[in-house]
């Protein structure tokens, strides 16, 4: 609404007026971006909006020439031909798939492509000394010669910025840092990155989450349809998620949850002492003795941190897809299942939505569908002949109730949007017709507007009289959609509560539990 | 995406687009066969094809040439190709040169036994058939066979290899080791034979030894005419055998054998066996100067393509082409007339009067 | 340029490699003053290649299922020395012979199915080991001899269809092939449009669909044409029977069953395949052991032509092989890959190898030839995906469309660029 004001203080990125075309779409029209220097800059919008182009346009992955307008960085109008160029004038970007080669180790990492030489010889003792430095900086305690595979998630992503800062990082990008990290770890990060605002270092953060913009932010900027709608000053503007969402989606959302109404049946599904072992280490187990059941009808939260052991909970009830089975049994409308396979636990009426979208749920070379019905050939076919007309309708039908957005049902799967891409993995598991449907983070890289269609589609497959379980890592979206939310700690189960008693702080309580037990 | 169908259809359309435009050219082939062999005239200016083996020997690269010239001096269209890829390939291009109209093939077989579907097509086209160097094996479609005498040149090996060894030892026993061809080449076998009529009564009666006990052919021979090969078996039979014993002289059917056979004696450190070869190479004719490899036999690849040449010219001129022997080149099917060609056994002795005329040897031995 | 598109059904890619076919044929056709479409060298193009597009439809399967299979060489040799030898000195008949082999083939492809499925190593270590153990079997079976096979089992690899019924001046068998081929076009076409009207998708105009036709059934009869008016003795091909029947099995196979499905849902991404119910070792081991069948099939049809079996049989075949899968369209990460892509990638080799050797092309000049053809297809490939587009089709269709006026953009490029902006955001 109100653009920036105080026109006095430094400005150290303005880009003006850019334009990007791709043959036959306009992918940037007209966007302009103005940042201040030390401040932290967010850039929201939803999936397709253009975020990612301008930060390309910016970096020089787009080199000059391929866009109009202008980039003024330091007060210079920039040419960047390729991402040497860029980083060279200080803009450094982190993308969301990390750039760390998992053989090597931190040092080794860190110092890729840029390693000191002494007599034309690697000096590793430098290179490592350098690195203990910058990991203090990054508030990560490892050993330097640590390899990347050992590490989590949160932690490379601290080993990349610490790589950035070891580039003399002026202008920091940061695009969906915290997507694949737990609570703990993207509080990490976020403090990290205000203490980098503290020593002078400007960041650009894309994000989805839009607490944690509202809890970090300086400045957003929203992109909608590769025009910038709108910059706002978080603190002068008294900005708040709601009002992101606005910006974003163009028009206010009343409500983030459909309204629902729970007809809750008998007990469908029961799991009683499971104990599952890790598949390769001896001794260690991933889910100790957990007991939990699904009635019919209902919406069952699965709370837990990242490494709780909720996807291993998951995976291992449905037709023991991971780890070594221990104990336990299973029990559907009362009698007991014994499944040893994937195809069993399908045949048994249980369906299972992957957390990991790209890697364990999609063949992304696959057309839309062919995805419809993969996981159900045997009920469009007959002698093992796949009936193409079947296919062809039965993927469409899906394609008009989900209202997946798409030219065709023949359309690739990868030129899908996320929530999209989500919609059809839904579509092939409703054909399956599950009596029970897990949902391992349904929601995860899905823009504010595929939320809210999703989270009907699921309380449509509830209200049908399925089971369903949800795991998150997002709470509101638990204690929104849930009837009943479990916690896990440690593959077990901490405790649960029904919707009503349940609230951010309970929760939390609950996924650490075990945690503060110890202590 | 994955149709067959539509793809299918596609693959037809495309094909039809090329025939359309092509089918004005196309020649009316086909139902005129006939021609017997070895008797009937043909144009003098028709193509006559020479399918020749790998590109593994100096003769081979020399015959290339030779066909090409001489042919071309003739008249003739020549149309040599050489069949680097193995059998597969020599077959198609068999076919190949019928297609082109061929008259007479010279075929220097690869495996002389796996040629008879296209033979069989050769003849049903009328076409006259002569093997070269290799006999064409299992087949009633080959008119004749022109080659030097491989029983002979086994024969000149052995006695070679004797006469050597008895120069510098004159008492025996000997020890000495066998080394044949490839299986798949006819006349790695009957080069063997040759050698052993002279070495099996002197292995009988105990003149010579063969330490390692390997004396069949089945034993002695070496895969693809490759010289890694031989050079490998050396290598085991040497250090087997041969730790404290002397090895004074080695049958190898070729030079290019006999070289990395003398390769592996060096690097065990052994003193020099006799050793005989054949092809005269112009390394093993250095080798021979040099006192190292003890003989070779000198088939002049010259005579024999000039031959084949005068053959085909006899069968152009409607001619039946010389031949001097019609029975001993049984090939299972039908006795193949042949003409046999003189090989001739080269030792230090006689190399300076070998190659007189040869335009590559003759400078090297003067 | 959209009514061709409309012809080809869109696919782009595979339009590519055919317009490369048909090109080449051209080409030959000319600088070989005709020799190249003619009933004799047809019939000799099928017969001196059909063992290799054999294997290609194997190996597309291995390659689609991410796979690679190098011992097919080895397994033909050893598959055709066996049956030779059995043949020989057991003196079974000749259709024994055949089956035995096939056995052979099924008991080798278990061997290597187990070891690539079920232990998990790798099927280039798996089938690297196969190549040398099998290439070993052959020449110790064989004692590295050659061996003969009886005329009745050289029917398998050099034999024609037979004469019968009365005097045509064509040979009937083949004729009556031909026209049930245009038949079954004709009906398949006509079923298309039907089922496509009532599921309510788009339906191509008429005209289309007959020019399509009438240029499908004009290939069929000029081909027919070519093979029923060879030489006499001389006709459809036993070989190509068996190669036109094993494309439409494999080709229906992998299209159109739940087998296929799971084979191209394996190779695309594993995972996500076994969280969907199917059973990936099965895949695998069933993809591989369908390998070895068809070497020792191909092993026994190369026998056949050769009329005897050599030790050096089947060297090189696996390269061969895997060339012609790769310029057919098939990706090295798998997933990707079509048997009738397959075919006409192997047929591109094949008339490229005869093309040059009636030329009079030395061998050597031609393996150079090959190894660049093979370079640049793939190469290309790998380009325009990088560029967003589909083929070279695409960037010649773009210059057709603008004097024509006001043709917008290919979908192709469109949805491309969508592609991109959706990975970017």
């Amino acid at each position: 609404m109100t653009s920036i004001n105080t026109q006095s203080e430094p400005v150290i990125l303005e880009m003006r007026s850019i334009t990007k075309e791709f043959p036959g779409v306009k992918a940037l029209a007209d966007v302009n971006l103005r940042v201040k220097a030390g401040e932290i800059h967010a850039i929201c919008g939803e999936n397709g909006a253009g975020k990612s182009t301008l930060m390309k346009v910016l970096s020089g992955v787009y080199p000059y020439g391929t866009y109009t307008g202008d980039v003024v960085y330091q007060s210079q109008v920039q040419q960047f031909k390729d991402i040497r160029a860029s980083e060279h004038a200080g803009i450094v970007i982190i993308h969301q798939e990390l750039a760390l080669i998992p053989e090597l180790s931190i040092t080794e990492n860190i110092f890729l492509g840029n390693e000191p030489v002494k007599r034309g010889v690697i000096d590793w003792a430098e290179a490592r000394t350098r690195t203990r430095e910058l990991l203090a900086r990054v508030g990560l305690r490892e050993d330097p010669d640590t390899p990347i595979k050992e590490i989590g998630v949160g932690k490379q992503q601290l080993v990349e910025i610490a790589k950035a800062l070891n580039k003399s990082v002026k202008l920091l990008i940061l695009d969906e840092p915290t997507a694949a990290l737990n609570e703990s770890d993207s509080q990490h990060l976020l403090d990290l990155i205000l203490g980098l605002k503290g020593r002078g270092i400007t960041s650009i953060i894309i994000s989805h989450k839009l607490n944690e913009i509202e809890q970090i932010a300086d400045s957003i900027t929203i992109i909608r349809d590769g025009k910038s709608i709108e910059t706002l000053d978080v603190k002068a503007d008294g900005v708040d998620e709601d009002r992101i969402i606005k910006g974003m989606v163009g028009r206010t959302l009343e409500s983030r949850f459909p309204h629902h109404e729970p007809k809750i049946g008998d007990v469908l599904f029961e799991v009683k002492n499971w104990t599952v072992g890790h598949p390769q280490v001896q001794d260690r187990l991933v889910c100790k003795g957990s007991s939990f059941f699904v009635r019919r009808g209902e919406i069952v939260g699965f709370a837990g941190l990242m490494g709780a052991g909720r996807t291993e909970l998951a995976r291992s009830v449905f037709g023991r897809s991971y780890g070594r089975y221990i104990t336990g049994s299973i029990y559907k409308d009362g009698k007991e299942l014994h499944l040893k396979n994937v195809k069993q636990a399908i045949d048994a009426g249980l369906g299972y939505v992957t957390e990991d979208r790209k890697s364990l749920g999609l063949n992304l070379l696959d057309d839309i569908k062919t995805t419809t019905v993969s996981a159900a050939l045997n009920k469009i076919s007959r002698h093992f002949v796949v009936d193409s007309n079947k296919e062809f309708t039965v993927a469409e039908q899906y394609r008009k109730s989900l209202r997946t957005k798409t030219p065709s049902v023949e359309e690739g799967v990868a030129k899908l949007s996320g929530g999209n891409q989500q919609k059809v993995v839904l579509a092939k598991w409703m054909f399956t017709d599950p009596d029970l449907l897990i949902l391992d983070e349904p929601t995860r890289g899905i823009d504010v507007g595929a939320k809210y269609e999703i989270y009907g589609i699921i309380q449509q497959l509830a209200n049908q009289g399925r089971g369903v379980i949800v795991i998150s890592s997002e709470l509101p979206e638990l204690l929104g959609l849930s009837d009943r939310i479990y916690t896990i700690f440690e593959g077990a189960i901490t405790g649960v509560l029904n919707k009503d008693e349940a609230s951010q702080e309970s929760l939390m309580k609950l996924m650490t539990s075990a945690r503060k037990a110890a202590a | 995406m994955r149709m067959i169908g539509k793809a299918g259809k596609a693959a037809a359309i495309a094909a039809i687009a090329a025939l359309a435009l092509t089918a004005c050219g196309r020649s009316e082939t086909g139902t005129t066969g006939g021609g017997t062999a070895g008797g009937e005239a043909f144009p003098k200016d028709s193509s006559i094809g020479v399918a020749l083996p790998q590109k593994t020997s100096e003769n081979w690269v020399l015959a290339e040439k030779l066909f090409n010239d001489g042919l071309k001096e003739a008249g003739f269209k020549p149309d040599v190709q050489f069949a680097n890829a193995g059998v597969s390939e020599q077959q198609n291009q068999i076919s190949a040169m019928i297609t082109k109209g061929a008259k007479v093939l010279i075929v220097g077989a690869i495996d002389g036994a796996q040629l008879g579907t296209q033979l069989k097509q050769a003849k049903d086209n009328g076409v006259t058939i002569i093997a070269y160097d290799r006999l064409l094996l299992n087949t009633n479609d080959v008119d004749y066979y022109v080659a030097y005498d491989n029983f002979k040149v086994g024969e000149l090996q052995g006695k070679a290899l004797l006469e050597g060894m008895q120069k510098k030892k004159p008492q025996g026993p000997y020890n000495i080791e066998l080394f044949a061809g490839s299986p798949d080449d006819a006349n790695a076998k009957v080069f063997f034979d040759g050698a052993m009529s002279v070495l099996k009564p002197k292995i009988d009666d105990g003149t010579l030894k063969v330490l390692s006990g390997q004396t069949s052919f089945e034993q002695a021979v070496t895969q693809a005419w490759k010289s890694e090969n031989a050079q490998r078996r050396a290598d085991t039979l040497l250090s087997g055998s041969y730790g404290s014993a002397a090895l004074d002289g080695v049958l190898s059917p070729n030079d290019l054998l006999a070289r990395a056979i003398l390769t592996s004696v060096k690097a065990a450190g052994k003193p020099t066996p006799v050793i005989t070869g054949q092809d005269s190479e112009v390394e093993s004719v250095k080798s021979i100067m040099a006192g190292e490899q003890y003989s070779t036999i000198n088939k002049d690849t010259r005579k024999l393509v000039e031959h084949a040449i005068t053959m085909v010219k006899d069968i152009q001129a409607g001619k039946k082409p010389e031949i001097n022997d019609d029975k001993s080149y049984n090939n299972k099917v039908k006795t193949v007339p042949a003409y046999l060609l003189e090989p001739v056994i080269v030792t230090k002795e006689n190399v300076k009067t070998a190659y007189v005329d040869d335009p590559v040897l003759g400078p090297i031995t003067k | 340029m959209n009514a061709l598109k409309k012809l080809f059904g869109g696919n782009t890619r595979q339009f590519g490699m055919i317009f490369a076919l048909v090109a080449l044929i051209i080409f030959f056709q000319f600088a070989t003053d005709g020799r190249t479409l003619t009933p004799g060298n047809v019939i000799n193009l099928f017969n001196g290649n059909s063992y290799i597009l054999i294997l290609a439809i194997g190996m597309v399967l291995v390659i689609i299922a991410g796979h690679i299979d190098l011992s097919v060489g080895s397994v033909a040799a050893f598959v055709g020395v066996t049956v030779a030898l059995a043949i020989r000195d057991w003196g079974i008949p000749w259709y024994a012979g055949i089956l035995l082999g096939l056995g052979l083939g099924v008991l080798i492809g278990a061997w290597q199915g187990f070891w690539t499925a079920y232990v998990g190593i790798p099927a280039f270590i798996v089938t690297l080991a196969g190549m040398l153990l099998f290439r070993g079997f052959n020449q110790f079976v064989g004692k590295s001899n050659t061996i003969p096979v009886p005329g009745d089992f050289q029917y398998i690899g050099s034999g024609y269809l037979p004469e019968v019924g009365p005097n045509t001046g064509f040979n009937n068998l083949t004729l009556l092939l031909g026209l049930l081929g245009v038949a079954f076009v004709v009906f398949s076409e006509l079923r298309a449009r039907r089922t496509a009207k009532a599921l309510g998708a788009e339906v191509p105009e008429a005209w289309v669909a007959v020019t399509k036709l009438v240029l499908i059934c004009g290939a069929i009869l000029y081909a027919t044409y070519l093979f029923a008016t060879g030489r006499p003795g001389t006709s459809f091909p036993i070989p190509g029977l068996i190669l036109a029947v094993l494309v439409l099995v494999y080709g229906f196979i992998s299209s159109k069953t739940v087998v296929g499905r799971h084979v191209y849902a394996v190779g695309g991404n594993r995972h996500a395949a076994e969280l969907s119910g199917v059973q990936s070792k099965k895949v695998n081991f069933l993809v591989m052991m369908n390998m070895s069948v068809l070497a020792g099939l191909a092993g026994m049809i190369f026998v056949g032509r050769s009329t005897a079996s050599g030790p050096f049989d089947g060297v090189g075949w696996e390269l061969d092989a895997i060339a012609a899968v790769f310029i057919g369209g098939a990706a090295v990460t798998g997933g990707v890959g079509t048997v009738i892509g397959s075919i006409v990638g192997g047929l591109v080799m094949a008339v490229l190898n005869n093309g040059l050797q009636l030329l009079g092309v030395g061998a050597d000049l031609t393996q150079i030839i090959k190894g660049l053809v093979l370079l640049i297809a793939v190469a290309f490939d790998v380009y325009n995906k990088s560029q967003g587009k589909r083929s070279i089709i695409g960037m010649l269709t773009q210059n057709f469309n603008r004097p024509s006026g006001g043709t917008p953009l290919q979908p192709d490029e469109v949805t491309s660029t969508k592609e991109t902006i959706a990975r970017e955001a």
